[in-house]
This record gives C-alpha cells, sequence and structure tokens, in this order.
C-alpha cells in the first residue's frame, strides 16, 4: 500500500498492512543524500531533493518540510545562526522589548528570509511524491513564533505583567502564520502545526488558554476550512491542556514522550487521532536497535486501539544524527506488529 | 506595608519577605528589604529567612506544578530586587564561604531558560553561581571553574546536537588530570541519567529543583 491509500483505508476502517509510521525525518534528510544541513539554507530544491530521498530511502508514511521553527520569525526581522552542518538556532529575537512589537509587520510568504524556499520545498515535494505520500510544511504557532520575535523570558513574564502586549504580539504571529498556511495550501501541502512553547512545561494550562489557544483555533480553524486534517504537535508535558488541544480543531495530536499516550487515549482518544511517542534522544539517537524496536512496540501496545486511530511516530523531530539503522528499525517493527494487531506481537 | 512592618517582629518581617516574593510582589519585596535596613535587621538572615525561603517555596509550587516558568522568573525578579537592598548591609561576619558552582549552556545552543532557573535556584539556596551564559565552549567551562575554584560543574542544553560537546568537557578535565577535582553535572531535554552515565559526568536531573538538590549532594561529597 501507498502512504496514501494506507491512511485512506485507515481511517474508512478497512483492512491495513501496518499501522502508519512516521519517524520525524527533518535535516536527517541531508545524511541521506551527503549534503551539509547549512545547504538547505535558501534552497528549496536541495530541502526537496532531501526530504524526497529520505522518504524513499525509509518508507514511513508522512513527509514533513522542516528544517527549524525559526523561518516565519526570522522573515519577521529574528537572527538565525546556521552552523555548518547542524540544526539552525535562534541567535537574537527581532525585538527585545514590548514597545517594539509596533514596527513588526506579519512576514509576506512569497518573499521574505527563507520562506519562499520552503515554499518552493513543499512544492516540488509535492510534485515529486504528493501522489502516494502524504506531505505537510512546518507550521510554528502564533505564541511560538511570538516567543521567537521577543525571547522567551521577556514573552513569559509579559504573560503576567503585561498579557494585552502579549495579545497584540500573538495577533501579528497569527497573520503571519495564516499568510503562510494559505501559502502553503497553495503549493499542494498540508500545514502541520508546531507550537513548542505552549508545553506545560514551560507556561501554565490557564496560561495556554489565554495566550495560545485562542490564536491556535483561529489558524487551525482556517486550515481545516480548506478541507486539510491538522496535527498539532506541542512538546514536553501536555497532559493538562489534552482537551484544549482537541478543542482547536487538529485532527491528530502528536505527543511528545514526556507525556503517556495510554492516558492520552483514555482523555481525548475519541476525539482526536494521536501520534507518538518514540523518544527522539534516548531511544533513536542513543538507542541500540533492539531498544528502538522495543520502545516501538511499547507504544504501539499503548495506542493502537486508540478510537480515533493511532500513527507509530518519533516523539518529536528526530536529531541529526540518528542512525539509519534506528530509523529503519522502528518502521521494521511496525511491519512485524503488522495488522489486525495480535496482542502476542507486542510482547 | 512599610510602616506597618516597623511594628512588626523580625520574624514576621521575614515572613513577609517571603511571602512577598512567593506572591510575585516585586515592589513589595523592595519596600519590606529596605525597611529590614532601616531597622537594623541582621541583613543576612533577612536573606536566608525571608528572601531563600521565598524562593525556595516557589521552588516546591513548581514541581508541584502550581507555578510555572512565567511565575518562577517573576518571583526570581523579586528576590533579586530584595538581594540588592539587602547584600550590601550583609555583616562580615555572617558570611560563610560559599561554595561555587560554574554553569552554562554548552557550544551549539543558545536556550537558556533551563539554565536560569537552575542559576537562580542554586542561587537562592546559597551556591555562589559563575554564569558563564549561552553557547559556551568546552574548555572555558575547565577554564572558569579551574580559576574560580567551583565545586560543582553544571552542563545544560536543550539540543542534541550539542549532547557531545557535554562529554568535551569531562574528557577536557580528565586529560588535564582535573577529573577529581570536580564534580559535573548534566541537564536538559535530550539528556538523561543513561547518558550522563555514559559520558561519565557525576549526575543529571530532570528539573530546576532537582539539579539544586543533586549539586547539594555532590557539593557535599566534593567538599
Amino acid at each position: 500500500m501507498t502512504p496514501i491509500e494506507r491512511f485512506a483505508a485507515y481511517g474508512r476502517g478497512q483492512p491495513i498492512d501496518r499501522l502508519p509510521c512516521v519517524p520525524i525525518v527533518g535535516n536527517t534528510a541531508a545524511r541521506v543524500i551527503g549534503v551539509k544541513v547549512s545547504e538547505f539554507r535558501g534552497n528549496g530544491r536541495l530541502i526537496a531533493d532531501a526530504q524526497v530521498a529520505a522518504y524513499r530511502r525509509f518508507g514511513y508514511d508522512v513527509i514533513r518540510v522542516f528544517t527549524d521553527l525559526y523561518t516565519q520569525a526570522e522573515a519577521m526581522g529574528a537572527r538565525v545562526h546556521y552552523p555548518e552542518d547542524e540544526t539552525a538556532y535562534l541567535e537574537a529575537p527581532a525585538i527585545d522589548s514590548a514597545d517594539r512589537i509596533g514596527t513588526l509587520r506579519p512576514a509576506d510568504p512569497r518573499k521574505d528570509g527563507n520562506l519562499p524556499h520552503h515554499l518552493e520545498a513543499m512544492e516540488r515535494t509535492v510534485q515529486a511524491v504528493g501522489h502516494e505520500a502524504v506531505v505537510t510544511g512546518a507550521l510554528t504557532g502564533p505564541f511560538t513564533t511570538a516567543s521567537f520575535l521577543i525571547g522567551t523570558e521577556t514573552l513569559v513574564r509579559m504573560a503576567l505583567k503585561n498579557p494585552a502586549a502579549v495579545h497584540q504580539l500573538c495577533g501579528i504571529a497569527l497573520e503571519a502564520s495564516l499568510a503562510y498556511a494559505e501559502a502553503i495550501l497553495d503549493a499542494g501541502c498540508t500545514p502541520s502545526v508546531t507550537d513548542a512553547m505552549c508545553s506545560s512545561t514551560v507556561i501554565s494550562p490557564k496560561q495556554f488558554q489565554e495566550f495560545g489557544f485562542p490564536y491556535l483555533k483561529k489558524l487551525i480553524g482556517y486550515i481545516d476550512s480548506r478541507g486539510r486534517a491538522v496535527t498539532l504537535h506541542i512538546c514536553g508535558k501536555t497532559r493538562a491542556i489534552w482537551e484544549a488541544m482537541a478543542d482547536t480543531g487538529a485532527a491528530c495530536l502528536s505527543i511528545d514522550n514526556d507525556a503517556n499516550l495510554a492516558e492520552a487515549k483514555t482523555k481525548v482518544g475519541d476525539r482526536v487521532r494521536l501520534m507518538g511517542n518514540v523518544p527522539p534522544s534516548e531511544v533513536m539517537l542513543q538507542g541500540t536497535t533492539a531498544e528502538v524496536r522495543q520502545a516501538t512496540r511499547r507504544v504501539i501496545a499503548q495506542a493502537h486501539d486508540n478510537p480515533k486511530g493511532f500513527v507509530v511516530a518519533s516523539g518529536c523531530s528526530l536529531p541529526v544524527e540518528t542512525p539509519f539503522a534506528n530509523i529503519d528499525a522502528m518502521l521494521d517493527a511496525v511491519r512485524e506488529v503488522g495488522w489486525p494487531i495480535q496482542k502476542e506481537a507486542l510482547a | 506595608m512599610t510602616n506597618q512592618t516597623l511594628s512588626d517582629s523580625p520574624a514576621d518581617l521575614y515572613q513577609s519577605l517571603s511571602d512577598a516574593v512567593v506572591g510575585m510582589d516585586e515592589d513589595g519585596v523592595r519596600a519590606l528589604a529596605n525597611a529590614a535596613v532601616e531597622r537594623g535587621v541582621d541583613a543576612y538572615t533577612a536573606i536566608d529567612r525571608g528572601l531563600v525561603d521565598g524562593m525556595s517555596r516557589a521552588g516546591v509550587l513548581f514541581e508541584t506544578e502550581e507555578y510555572f516558568i512565567p511565575e518562577l522568573l517573576i518571583c526570581a525578579d523579586a528576590m533579586y530586587a530584595g538581594l540588592d537592598v539587602l547584600r550590601p548591609h550583609i555583616k562580615r561576619a555572617s558570611t560563610r564561604a560559599r561554595q561555587r558552582v560554574v554553569i552554562g549552556v554548552v557550544e551549539g545552543d543558545t536556550h537558556d531558560i533551563g539554565k536560569n532557573l537552575v542559576k537562580i535556584m542554586l542561587d537562592a539556596s546559597g551556591f555562589e553561581v559563575i554564569d558563564l551564559g549561552r553557547d559556551v565552549p568546552p574548555q572555558r567551562f575547565v577554564d572558569e571553574a579551574v580559576a574560580h575554584g567551583a565545586e560543582v560543574i553544571a552542563l545544560s542544553t536543550l539540543m542534541t546536537t550539542t549532547m557531545d560537546a557535554m562529554a568535551e568537557v569531562v574528557t577536557l578535565l580528565r586529560d588535564a588530570g582535573l577529573r577529581d577535582r570536580f564534580r559535573v553535572v548534566v541537564g536538559g531535554g535530550p539528556i538523561s541519567q543513561k547518558f550522563s552515565e555514559r559520558i561519565g559526568a557525576d549526575g543529571y536531573s530532570p528539573s530546576a529543583p532537582g539539579a539544586v538538590k543533586l549539586v547539594k549532594q555532590l557539593a557535599g561529597e566534593a567538599a
């Protein structure tokens, strides 16, 4: 079955050959075609070549065109550092205080920063394999982009001391996210939303309700209105906000390894599909293939009977140097378990 | 508030300072700290039983998930506002030598909230913290730890690409024959107990309050 056939049959409750499986490959794709991570900067064709090659090499079900979470913030003035052969990181936010928020303008996805190159990568990936695989484009959530625009510590202090300014900034970030979402959809891709800073490892569930949720709901509502099912990923601890994450209209929640899939299934499994959560660092990067297989069987045991379905996945994007053998081991374990799932196969 | 506290006992004043720190009341802490100075209350005790006590209560609320990073940062702002007022008034006799911790985010990473939280909690627990900031090269941890006569080196990262730099610090210490002089602790998103053991660090903690307990325990061993 192709990934698209597999998802379609799974969604209709028809027989499939195995559960969908998504080791979330980002910059590891550079290793597949033997280029340096920094070569992706400003090169949509190369990102597409790498993502397509990685998909063909490993045979997973969802391609996510992604290099880092900063693309939207960068297009609005944040400074991003690009190490030669590692994932980029934020060097400095666009502004350093609330009184500068008025100077920010929502990015134009066709012109600003690296957004046009990412859109090109999405278009090319869809052209190459969109007929058989699900191709998504990474979209950073408004609250998280806001944190990159003004600095995380400044933003979370403002959440308590100047909530109006947080809303002003998130409003601008939302406008930028909506424009980028539209462009991603026009490229033939489904936006896949990550809102890392909404994690309960960072802000309280109450603060998420106030500053994260309303903007996510608008963003996901828009994508949904264009007929695309959205996967929402929030890193770290999320147990206290699963209900709210489902209320955003997301069709699938991608759960980090800091949270428990079996619990998520009980709490929101009748409302959303779940995806997760083999530990990216401890198991996928540092573990043996045997440990990857064991962890993969464990997550299947926890969530394969989720009422709205389950996608075997890593808990977050894979580290660049994740061994290919471990990515293969995850898919092999899912193939071995097969379908329908027998309890003995999960031991 | 100041007038009221003038009639209170020192113990009440300490309690009010502690409450104002937990209550995220930076202005209140500053006013109370000034009142303490005016009344000639022992500054060291006011810090210890007031500010530090408040920050440690905030740490407990963080552990029980009543407080999150925003609350903890504002409590810390309040604590530091009080420290600015009270520290110049500490009598020399009442200061004991504080154990030193060199802390930083390893090279290749600029995520420093986790490191900052640990720094705040260590500060509040009586350690002298030498903060090297973020994106710190391995050799600098070694050099600064030697220069400051630190007991503990604390390494933080959120990115897997920088985990090797943590191992590098341990290797540099070993190669320089300095490994036994320092305790090395590691933390951050992708780090685990297993990783800590593999690179030969002395300890790992998944949380900021846990890191302080770990450092206390290890610094005790080193002393």
